[in-house]
């Protein structure tokens, strides 16, 4: 090394040197003691007792783990396309000449700032079952339905319900798609107004333009939206545990990994049982963005790459 | 979806307005709630309206939380520290990824990109542990002092920034005598104001919504944030007080509201930019 | 003031994947007397600015040493080596006022401050930075291109360095700006009488500035030497092409002997063409004598072919293809049996002329002969 690149060097690492401290104590260190811990028996009072692969095996057998897992995961599954769906269509609405559309913008953003918990205990109110808003709205449909088909439904007690919680946990969820909007947005708005004239004198409709062109050219942030939004949603907490003051809800459909996790942890101080279930949060969530980044590569569409 | 087209199909005007009262519908909902009687909270069919505004419903709440006005001051006191600490240790450590050429740079930038794929539960226990071993469980260290040491998110966004300050700029001050901490601090962090800005807006609102640090890392009542302050109020009584809970929501959402419409345009530029990549 | 020497001096870059090692300086050696306005000219990749830079310190020497008055300064960081520079894009600060920009490097070195203001309003008037309008409390971004050049000048005058670097500072201006700003630099140079080292890719900029001009072309210095020199005895097929403008025409032929006993250039043709032949004097046939029966290559400037004018034993004739009025001088574009060719003359204009045959008259006193396959000058 020359003198100038080792003076280079010097600079480099001082300037980085917050972050190296950082990596070291916040990245580095605990991803390793998350893997010694994983295999070892430790309460943070007392110093940890090595066992080897029993946690991964108590695991394998714990129904609480399978059912956070399957939480989750469905979580995931339905919330994010829900979610992208209702981002890109907002978006999508939004791209046109309206007057006001800086005010709608907003009105779509804003619930996305509320801070987690008082989202929560709002929509804790909000799905209440009998003087909730949310059933307060639905009931009128489900009462026509009702009288129309001769059923009973019922506008259920979402968070008193194991089969509704989770419902009422993505609708809250859905409230807060705003930035996602504005993402996309942005991103529509950078669509070059030629390729719709171009497509409108080919004589395509206005469904067939967003299907093969709005969509591609917006595919690259959705990628990326997409992939946030996983690892956001299977590291879920605030909410579902603010929710259930706590616990896990109604027949445990509210427990989250992240909340199992927690439990064990700081509730139970079964810290080396947290490990390991932390540990496989975390190959989930590498599992879940490889297949993502995997399946985007071959759809998504860089133009002018 | 053709945004060229003059007339807006009514349809679209239709969903947008629906969509629109939809989405304030919860906001509405909650202030009218903070605003009423308790009685009138559970009447059905709902009252959309309190009878008469209940304003002491406010003062209620904030006293039914206990100390709020600490629980505010220590909210505040760590979106400070946090704004402050970030904005700097960001600003530094983006300087060294993107204004300096040096082997292994582009390498150490790709682990702390990794880093970001590390969910905070799998750090959370060991990191407990360090706290632990510090002594600083219970006290305000672990949520402010890690916001000095540069989080890669915003060492990502800022270096994105500095990248696109022409290399001359720097040049031209070495020419003239600048140490390389003195280009930081004189020419580049005048020039990031706007960046720095969003910095420092994302992570006031981070700060003021963090919910698991608090939890897990403060100990005693009278360190509460805002945030803990009023999940306590959500658990103390029976019987829960809507109006109260719902007083003390609003209060807690309050000061980012005011803060975005402050500041709208650099926030939304800001997610849009980020997003954007 | 100082000299400046660069001695064998090398930039390498290392390969890395997609690109194999690359030299953009390939042993540079040269000396910039005191007081010199050096100009180093070339095309775009020829390793002119990759040498300023070295000279500056903004770039590693990978080989070599670089002296300024006879310090060696390799290891040394730019700001102690006492030099300025003058930057393409101006390189001002944005957020600073015109004034803070020229003062910034004297604050550094804690020059004390009516020293400053003396400096800067000085500089400030003789570039016309205080009249008609004071732009001293200005910012950058309210100054046209112009202006904001001679703020650059500005911050570099008042440092007094040793030596002024100037990273082709006039390509970013529009033509009528960069005629003013060149003379505003000529004039700058006679005033300060300081050492000045001008990067450039224009050689009518390397032209009329220079004392001297360093011709590089990939990396490697092809010729030194003075304006008028580098016009009239190039070293090479290079520099006898990139100088002058419009360029040299270059014939490519066989020297025969002829009839008097001297030599002849006879043209290169294709098949079915007829070749002109240009005897050559005694003199110089005696100088070309070893080349005699081989291929050279004839250079001839435009001005140094003269139209409608016969010489004896010159059968150049050519057809005229385009004719370019220029008002003061016209430029002849021709076709001979096997190279095209440029004419320029002041004589009566040529309009009408397309298509037509030219007898050409060329000054063979002014002409140079190089080797084709060295590309070298036959020395005189």
């Amino acid at each position: 090394m020359t003198l100038g690149e080792r003076r280079n060097l010097i600079k480099g690492l001082v300037f980085i040197s917050p972050w190296i401290v950082g990596f070291l104590a916040f990245n580095l260190y605990p991803l390793i003691a998350s893997i010694w811990f994983s295999l070892c028996d430790y309460s943070v009072l007392s110093q940890p007792v090595f066992l080897g692969a029993q946690n991964y095996v108590d695991l394998w057998h714990d129904p609480v783990f399978w059912k956070a897992l399957r939480n989750t995961v469905v979580f995931a599954v339905v919330a994010i396309p829900l979610s992208t769906f209702l981002s890109i269509g907002l978006a999508v609405l939004l791209n046109q000449p309206i007057t006001g559309q800086g005010i709608y913008r907003t009105i779509f953003f804003l619930p996305s700032l509320v801070p987690a918990i008082s989202l929560a205990i709002l929509w804790q109110w909000m799905l209440n079952g009998p003087m909730g808003l949310v059933n307060n709205l639905v009931r009128p449909f489900l009462n026509i339905i009702n009288a129309v088909t001769g059923s009973h439904l019922q506008a259920p007690d979402w968070l008193n319900d194991p089969n509704f919680a989770l419902w009422g946990l993505i609708l809250t969820g859905l409230w807060g798609t705003g930035q996602a909007v504005v993402i996309y947005l942005a991103g529509l708005q950078e669509v070059p107004a030629e390729l719709y004239e171009a497509a409108e004198l080919d004589g395509t409709n206005a469904w067939q333009r967003f299907l093969h062109i709005t969509l591609p050219m917006l595919s690259p942030v959705i990628f990326f939206n997409v992939l946030m939004s996983i690892i956001g949603a299977l590291q879920t907490f605030a909410v579902p545990y603010i929710l259930t003051g706590g616990g896990d809800g109604p027949g445990r459909s509210l427990l989250f990994l992240a909340t199992y996790i927690y439990q064990n942890a700081f509730d139970y101080w079964n810290m080396g049982y947290a490990s390991a279930l932390a540990l496989c949060l975390f190959v989930l969530i590498i599992g879940l963005s490889l297949v993502t980044v995997h399946y985007g590569e071959k759809k998504v569409h860089y133009s002018g790459r | 979806m053709n945004p060229t087209r003059s007339s807006v199909p009514w349809l679209s005007r239709v969903a947008l307005i629906l969509l629109g009262v939809l989405f304030l519908l919860p906001f509405f909902w909650m202030v009218s709630t903070s605003l009423k009687p308790l009685n009138e909270t559970m009447k059905l069919p709902p009252q959309w309206l309190p009878s008469s505004p209940q304003w002491h419903n406010y003062p209620d709440a904030m006293q039914a939380m206990g100390p709020f006005w600490l629980y505010a001051r220590n909210s505040l006191l760590l979106a400070f520290l946090n704004v402050v600490g970030t904005v700097f240790s960001s600003a530094f450590v983006a300087y060294g990824f993107s204004r300096l050429d040096w082997r292994g740079r582009d390498g150490c930038f790709f682990v702390l990109l990794a880093t970001m794929m590390i969910p905070f539960p799998v750090v959370m226990v060991p990191i407990y542990g360090l706290f632990r071993a510090l002594g600083w469980i219970g006290t305000f260290q672990p949520l402010w002092v890690p916001a000095f040491l540069a989080g890669a998110f915003n060492v990502f966004l800022l270096r994105q920034f500095f990248l696109s300050i022409p290399r001359d700029l720097s040049e031209a001050a070495r020419i003239d005598g600048c140490s390389e901490f003195r280009i930081f601090w004189q020419i580049i962090l005048p020039l990031a104001k706007p960046a720095l800005l969003t910095v420092a807006l994302f992570q006031f609102m981070a700060t003021w919504n963090d919910f698991l640090g608090p939890l897990i890392f403060l100990a005693r009542e009278n360190q509460y944030t805002l945030a803990l302050g009023l999940q306590a109020l959500q658990g103390t009584i029976s019987g829960t007080p809507w109006h109260h809970l719902m007083a003390a929501s609003t209060l807690v959402l309050l000061p980012v509201l005011v803060l975005f419409f402050l500041t709208q345009r650099t926030f939304i530029r800001g997610i849009a930019t980020t997003g954007l990549k | 003031m100082a000299k400046v020497l660069i001695e064998n001096l090398y930039k390498i870059y290392p390969a890395e994947k997609g690109r194999p090692e690359k030299m953009a300086v390939d042993n540079a050696n040269f000396e910039i007397q005191d007081r010199e306005f050096m100009v180093l000219v070339g095309p775009s990749g020829c390793g002119k600015t990759t040498t300023l830079r070295m000279v500056a310190g903004l770039e590693e020497i990978s080989r070599g040493a670089i002296y300024i008055d006879g310090k060696k300064i390799n290891e040394i960081p730019p700001k102690d080596r006492d030099i300025a520079m003058v930057f393409q894009n101006y390189a001002l600060y944005p957020h600073m006022s015109v004034y803070r920009n020229m003062a910034f490097g004297l604050e550094l070195r804690g020059v004390p401050k009516e020293e400053i203001r003396r400096r800067v309003d000085s500089a400030a008037r003789t570039l016309g930075l205080l009249e008609p309008d004071n732009l001293l409390e200005r910012k950058p971004k309210a100054l046209s291109g112009g202006q904001r050049q001679r703020v650059a000048l500005g911050r570099a005058i008042v440092r007094e360095p040793k030596a002024f670097l100037f990273d082709e500072p006039l390509s970013n201006l529009d033509a009528k700006m960069r005629v003013e700003t060149r003379t505003e630099i000529s004039r700058l140079h006679r005033q300060l009488a300081s050492t000045m080292i001008y990067v450039t890719h224009d050689q009518t900029e390397a032209m009329t500035m220079a004392d001297r001009i360093v011709v590089m072309r990939y990396g490697k210095i092809q010729q030194i030497a003075a304006p008028l020199d580098l016009y009239h005895q190039p070293a090479n097929l290079f520099v006898a092409g990139f100088i002058g403008s419009p360029p040299m025409n270059f014939f490519t032929g066989t020297l025969t002997a002829s009839r008097q006993g001297t030599l002849e250039f006879v043209e290169k043709v294709s098949a079915g063409q007829t070749p002109f032949r240009c005897p050559l004097s005694s003199e110089t046939s005696r100088r070309l004598s070893s080349r005699q029966n081989r291929e050279v290559i004839l250079g001839i400037r435009p001005e140094h072919l003269h139209p409608n004018s016969l010489t004896s034993g010159v059968n150049l004739e050519a057809t005229v293809e385009v004719v370019e009025p220029m008002g003061a001088e016209t430029f002849v574009y021709l076709r001979t049996g096997g190279h095209t060719c440029i004419c320029r003359t002041t004589q009566i204009e040529f309009m009408d002329l397309e298509g037509k045959n030219l007898n050409l008259g060329p000054d063979l006193s002014r002409a140079v002969f190089f080797d084709p396959e060295t590309e070298a000058a036959i020395p005189a």
